[in-house]
Formats: structure tokens, C-alpha cells, sequence
């Protein structure tokens, strides 16, 4: 496949560790009942990756990309993004990496409804404490490279579900986190507008070297992944790309 | 614009209907509070000028104990140049001073023969300075038949004859009319016995029932002489510029009459029942105030909690994202203060609309409403900052403490959890 053969220039800078994880753990309590939603997972992403996280419903995705992104605390374990350990963080600080360090994509877009594309892509850039003139330039920028720059004024609800992942793309990027966190981004739209918004997420992928790791359950996805890996039972397996196809 | 404000000023126009509710919650709250105040502060100040300026005056100054046990004996001597004093302070408007004891009255109608009195009455006597009185009260206004008393002659060989003015119902009980005649007995404050004959110069009409039952009013100077006070008085009652000066001119008069054995007291404690009567009143007032404020601050939470509640999954997204809890509290409290602002304004239009109304046209009471001992049979509002200022600071107060809880609540969103598939 051409999509597997894709990988440019990030290549080279692939000895980078972006993210990984030891040994971690998750166990909610479910009414006083344990639930081990993750159980002991070892992942290293490294700087430049496109990697689908594929598996049954309840096997402990959205746990584990929510235990990277340091939107929930591991039982045991830890996540060292760049060399840092997150466990060890105060709620700010975490705030502050979120803000920083992680970019979002949600399967239901959670754009602010109140916002214009322009001002949600601003806003986290304004959290940053950006000066206007940048936020400006960078906006345009990458609306021109998600291809919503006529769009800059609206406001969501006036957009399609594919336009929305874009514009979410958009904001997921524009800080220019270490790594973009998208959980079953494509869910909710139809398959061609899926497997255009994956074509756009590559080329952004390969242009920026920016990191992205998916859950996903969709097929159009784990065929454009660079790599899969598959959890079941809040396991982590390496999975043969070959095979998915 | 912060991005904050900016959120938080467009998701007020974001639930309209909400937003609409909400402020006009707290547009109800601050007009019903406002016409509240601006109708007690009308009606006591309306209450205490009318008690005070008709009669007592703010402050009156008597010997030492005349007010738990007034008597004849307890005189103020020199009280010309005691009220000369009190006029040279500061925020004084006048002085008068008056005396008061008691007498018999006889009265025959004009046209009966001489010398057949056929009713007769005990009445309070007081004795007021005709003059003085016109520049310090408005008790020549209370005369509603007749002619005001007028200053008694120089030379006592022409006051054979005194100038008497009747309350309304002593009248009626004496069977007098302006232009009769009558005769008061008394003891003066030697021992002697008094007696002398008066002209019935008018009648007074006080609104004070009572008072106009039992009361008659002589010239000081007649007063003096029918009960051997020459140059004395038992009371000077005093007249300050505004209401609001009465504890600091009442303390410099204190000040200068303690030494000389008299004592000085203002409206609030020579007329005690009356300002008893005002303290229950507006302990009342302020029970009514908290209860508008709590039932527009039920209404208020209500509604930021629903709103809470419905945006949990954007608060969620904003925490994920990077945004400090603070700023969640910043934003949710903002755009309380906001409406409460809007609520503030609009208020404010309503209420001086209702408070001009309620201050020119009144409320006609309707059996007429006695209080300490007055009359009133109209109560109006009165304008003041107080109807504004209060209520601004309660609703500013309310939006904030009531928006606080749902926005600390909202702060505390769990970001993974609000996310989970709806
Ligand atoms: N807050 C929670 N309290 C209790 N149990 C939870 C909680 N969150 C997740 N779980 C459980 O943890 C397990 C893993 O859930 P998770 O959402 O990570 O799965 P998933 O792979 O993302 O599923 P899906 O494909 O349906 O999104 C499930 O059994 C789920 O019921
Ligand atoms: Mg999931």
C-alpha cells in the first residue's frame, strides 16, 4: 500500500520518544465492583508516528488515551511525555500540559458553539498568551491547510460534521502540541467524509511531523494508521499491519 | 475583550429564554425591594417630619425628670438665652418654647344670658409663643377655624381678656364656636387660685384625636401670667434642619444644658412608643427584603444550576483542553454579574416609575391609620438613594454568591467523565 510507504521525512527523526507508558494501570469502581479498564500496558509512541489503537467496545481505549493526555490518573504506573513524568504533576500543572503538550480531536467535535471557527482554533493559542498578530497568522494558516479558510466566521452549528473534525483538527494542531490525541474522530461522520478527513490528518502528519494516535473502531482509519496496536481486556497487543488489510 | 468575558458575555445570549427569566427574576426582586424602601423611607419620614414639626419638635430640652414625671414645679428659668444658645448651633432651624399644665374649663354660648356657663371640661393648657410658633411649626395650619393666636398685649390691663384656641372635639364638648366666650380655673404655681376669662380665637385640628379632645392652647405670655410663671417655661422644643442631624445637635445641646440641671432628649426618646412602633416596623421591612432577595435568589440558582448542568460536557472540553478551573468560576460568575447589571438597569427604569407614581399619588388609607397617636390618612413614597443603592448591592451580592456554587461545581467537571459517550 501507498499509504504504508508514505512515511517522509519524519522517518528520521524517529528516535525521539514522544510519549511512553510503564506498567500502567486503571481500575474504576463501579458501585464498590472493580473494573480493571486498563491493566498493565508498556507503549512507547515515538516523534512523527500515526498509530491507530483498535478493539472491542469496553476493552479500555478511551482509559488509556484519557491516562496519556492526563485527563485521568493512573492506580499504578506512570506516563513520561518528553523525558517527563506525569504522575508527579499538580492539577495546573497538568492543565498546563494539556494546554501545551496534547492536542484534542472528540469524536463529537465539542466545538464551542458560541465561537467562530476563527475564535475556537484562537482560543487555546489565547490561553497560551499568544500575541494577536501570531494567533491571526497562524489561524489562517492552518485553515488554509485543513481547507476551511472561506469558513473562518462561522460558527459551528452552521457547519457539517466533517467540517467541524476539521476545524477540530485545526485546533488540535494550531498550539503545536507533541502529540495529538484523537478518540474515534471519525465515529460520527459517513465513510467518504472520513476517509477524507484521514487523507487531510496524513498529509498534515507527514508536513508537520506532528505525533497522532487514534482510537478507533473504523476501518477507513486503521487502513490509512502507519501502525496498529490492538487492546483487549485493557491489554495492549502489537498488531500485524498486513493482516488488517 | 478577555476570552473569557467574550465566552461568557455570548452564552448569555445563548439560552434566551433562560436569560430572559433569569434577569426578569432579579428585575422583580430589585423593583419589589426598591418600591419597599422608597414606600417606609416615604412613609417614616413622612411619619416623623409630620409628628415632629406639628408638635414636638426633633429635640426638647426640660428640667432634670420632667419626662418621667412632668409637674408644674419642674421649670426652666432663663430660657431665653437658653434658646438663644440653641439657635446659634449649627443645623438648628428654630426653637420654641412652650408650657404645659392643666386646667377647668367653663364655657357659656354667646348668646346666653351672663353669667350661666353650661359646660364645662378638664383639658391640658399649653402655652406657645404665637410668633415663634409660625416661624418653627406649621401649627397655624392645623387651625381650620378661626385665626391663629396673636402676641398678648404689652400692657396686662389689656389682657383682662385672653385668646384660648380649642382642639376640635374639647369644642364640640364645650359647645364653643370661634368668637365665644370661657373661663379656665386653675392653681397657679404659687398656690394661688387662678381663674380668668378667654376669647375663643379659633379651633385646631391636630389629625390627633385625642390631643384635639383634651388640649387648648394659650399665648405663652397669658400662660405665664394665668399660672404665675413670669419669665419661664417648662419646654423648649427645638427644629433641626434635616432628620438626619438630630443625634448631633441633640448632643451639642446636651452638652451646654447638662450643668444647668436640665436635660436634653431627642424624638426618639421622648416620643419612644412611636419610635419603638418605627424599629418593628422596619425589622419588618428588612425580614420582607431578605424574603423577596432569597425568592429571587431560588429562582437565579435554579436557573445557572440547569445551565450548569447542560453545558457539563463544554465545561469538560475546556478543562481538557487546557483551561484553568478558575477561569470556569471567572466565566459563570460573570455572566451572573451580567445579567445582574441588566437587571439593575432595568430596575432601576421600573422602579422610578412605580416610586414617582407611588410618591404623587399615594395610598389613601382607608379606615385611616393611627400611629403614635397621629393620624394618617395618606402615605406616600419617598425617592431616595437607599431605593436604589440597596437593592444594586443585593442583587450584585446575590448573582455572586448564587452563581458561585454552580460555577465552583462546574469548575470541578471531570473532563474524562463528561466526555463518555452521551
Ligand atoms: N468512570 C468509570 N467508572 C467505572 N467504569 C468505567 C469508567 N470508565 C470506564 N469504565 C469501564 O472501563 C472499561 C473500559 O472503558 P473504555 O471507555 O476505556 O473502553 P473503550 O475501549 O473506549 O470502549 P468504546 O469502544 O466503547 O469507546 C469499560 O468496561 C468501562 O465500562
Ligand atoms: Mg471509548
Amino acid at each position: 500500500m501507498n499509504t504504508n510507504s508514505a512515511n517522509t521525512d519524519c522517518a528520521n527523526v524517529n528516535t525521539n520518544n514522544v510519549i511512553v507508558t510503564r506498567g500502567l494501570k486503571k481500575t474504576y469502581h463501579d458501585n464498590g465492583i472493580p473494573v480493571e479498564a486498563v491493566r498493565g500496558i508498556d507503549f512507547t509512541l515515538t516523534k512523527g508516528e500515526f498509530t491507530a489503537i483498535i478493539g472491542p467496545s469496553g476493552s479500555g481505549k478511551t482509559t488509556f488515551l484519557n491516562l496519556m493526555a492526563g485527563l485521568d490518573s493512573p492506580t499504578d504506573g506512570e506516563v513520561e511525555l518528553s523525558g517527563k513524568l506525569i504522575s508527579s504533576m499538580s492539577g495546573k500543572e497538568l492543565s498546563n500540559y494539556r494546554r501545551d503538550h496534547i492536542g484534542f480531536i472528540f469524536q463529537a467535535y465539542n466545538l464551542f458553539p458560541v465561537l467562530t471557527v476563527e475564535e475556537n482554533i484562537e482560543y487555546i493559542m489565547l490561553l497560551q498568551g499568544i500575541h494577536k498578530k501570531e494567533r491571526h497568522e497562524r489561524v489562517m494558516k492552518i485553515l488554509q491547510q485543513v481547507e476551511m479558510e472561506d469558513y473562518a466566521h462561522r460558527l459551528p452549528s452552521k457547519l457539517s460534521g466533517g467540517q467541524q473534525q476539521r476545524v477540530a483538527v485545526a485546533r488540535a494542531m494550531v498550539s503545536r502540541p507533541k502529540l495529538i490525541i484523537a478518540d474515534e474522530p471519525t465515529a460520527n461522520l459517513d465513510s467518504r467524509t472520513s476517509g477524507d478527513l484521514l487523507d487531510m490528518m496524513k498529509k498534515l502528519n507527514e508536513e508537520t511531523c506532528m505525533t497522532f494516535l487514534f482510537s478507533t473502531h473504523d476501518e477507513i482509519v486503521m487502513k490509512r494508521a502507519r501502525k496498529v496496536v490492538t487492546i483487549r481486556d485493557g491489554l495492549l497487543y502489537n498488531t500485524d499491519k498486513s493482516r488488517e488489510e | 475583550m478577555g476570552l473569557i468575558s467574550k465566552l461568557a458575555w455570548r452564552n448569555i445570549f445563548r439560552q434566551k429564554r433562560r436569560t430572559i427569566l433569569t434577569i426578569l427574576t432579579m428585575t422583580g426582586g430589585f423593583v419589589l425591594s426598591s418600591l419597599a424602601i422608597g414606600w417606609m423611607e416615604g412613609s417614616y419620614g413622612g411619619m416623623i417630619l409630620f409628628f415632629t414639626n406639628h408638635r414636638t419638635g426633633q429635640i426638647q430640652v426640660h428640667k432634670d425628670g420632667y419626662l418621667d414625671d412632668p409637674s408644674i414645679y419642674d421649670i426652666i428659668d432663663d430660657y431665653e438665652s437658653i434658646g438663644d444658645q440653641i439657635e446659634a448651633i449649627e443645623d438648628v432651624r428654630a426653637w420654641v418654647p412652650r408650657i404645659y399644665t392643666g386646667a377647668l374649663i367653663a364655657s357659656r354660648a354667646q348668646d346666653a344670658p351672663s353669667g350661666i356657663y353650661a359646660n364645662s371640661a378638664a383639658a391640658s393648657v399649653i402655652g406657645i409663643d404665637p410668633a415663634m410658633e409660625q416661624n418653627a411649626t406649621d401649627f397655624s395650619e392645623q387651625i381650620t377655624d378661626g385665626r391663629m393666636l396673636t402676641a398678648s398685649a404689652a400692657d396686662t390691663s389689656l389682657r383682662a381678656t385672653g385668646q384660648i384656641l380649642l382642639g376640635k372635639e374639647l369644642a364640640i364638648t364645650l359647645n364653643v364656636a370661634a368668637g365665644d366666650s370661657l373661663i379656665l380655673f386653675s392653681q397657679a404655681a404659687d398656690g394661688s387660685g387662678a381663674d380668668r376669662r378667654y376669647i375663643v380665637t379659633g379651633i385646631v385640628s391636630t389629625g390627633n384625636t385625642e390631643l384635639d379632645r383634651t388640649t387648648c392652647y394659650l399665648t405663652l405670655a397669658d400662660a405665664q401670667l394665668l399660672f404665675a410663671l413670669e419669665g419661664k417655661v417648662h419646654e423648649l422644643a427645638v427644629m433641626t434642619t434635616s432628620l438626619g442631624d438630630v443625634e448631633k445637635v441633640t448632643a451639642e445641646i446636651s452638652a451646654m444644658t447638662d450643668s444647668l440641671g436640665l436635660s436634653t432628649a431627642s424624638w426618639k426618646v421622648f416620643a419612644k412608643e412611636f419610635y419603638n412602633g418605627m424599629q418593628a416596623d422596619e425589622a419588618s421591612l428588612k425580614i420582607m427584603l431578605a424574603i423577596i432577595i432569597a425568592v429571587a435568589a431560588l429562582g437565579v440558582l435554579n436557573t445557572i444550576l440547569m445551565m450548569v448542568l447542560e453545558r457539563r460536557r463544554e465545561f469538560g472540553v475546556m478543562k481538557a483542553i487546557g483551561t484553568q478551573p478558575k477561569s470556569i468560576v471567572k466565566m459563570i460568575v460573570l455572566e451572573a454579574n451580567v445579567m445582574g447589571l441588566v437587571s439593575i438597569v432595568l430596575g432601576s427604569i421600573l422602579s422610578t416609575i412605580g416610586l414617582l407614581i407611588l410618591s404623587k399619588h399615594g395610598m389613601i388609607l382607608d379606615p385611616p391609620l393611627d400611629y403614635g397617636g397621629f393620624t394618617f390618612r395618606e402615605m406616600v413614597a419617598s425617592v431616595t438613594p437607599g431605593c436604589y443603592w440597596i437593592p444594586a448591592v443585593c442583587i450584585m451580592i446575590t448573582a455572586s454568591i448564587v452563581s458561585l456554587i454552580p460555577a465552583v461545581k462546574a469548575a470541578h467537571t471531570d473532563a474524562a467523565k463528561s466526555m463518555r459517550k452521551v
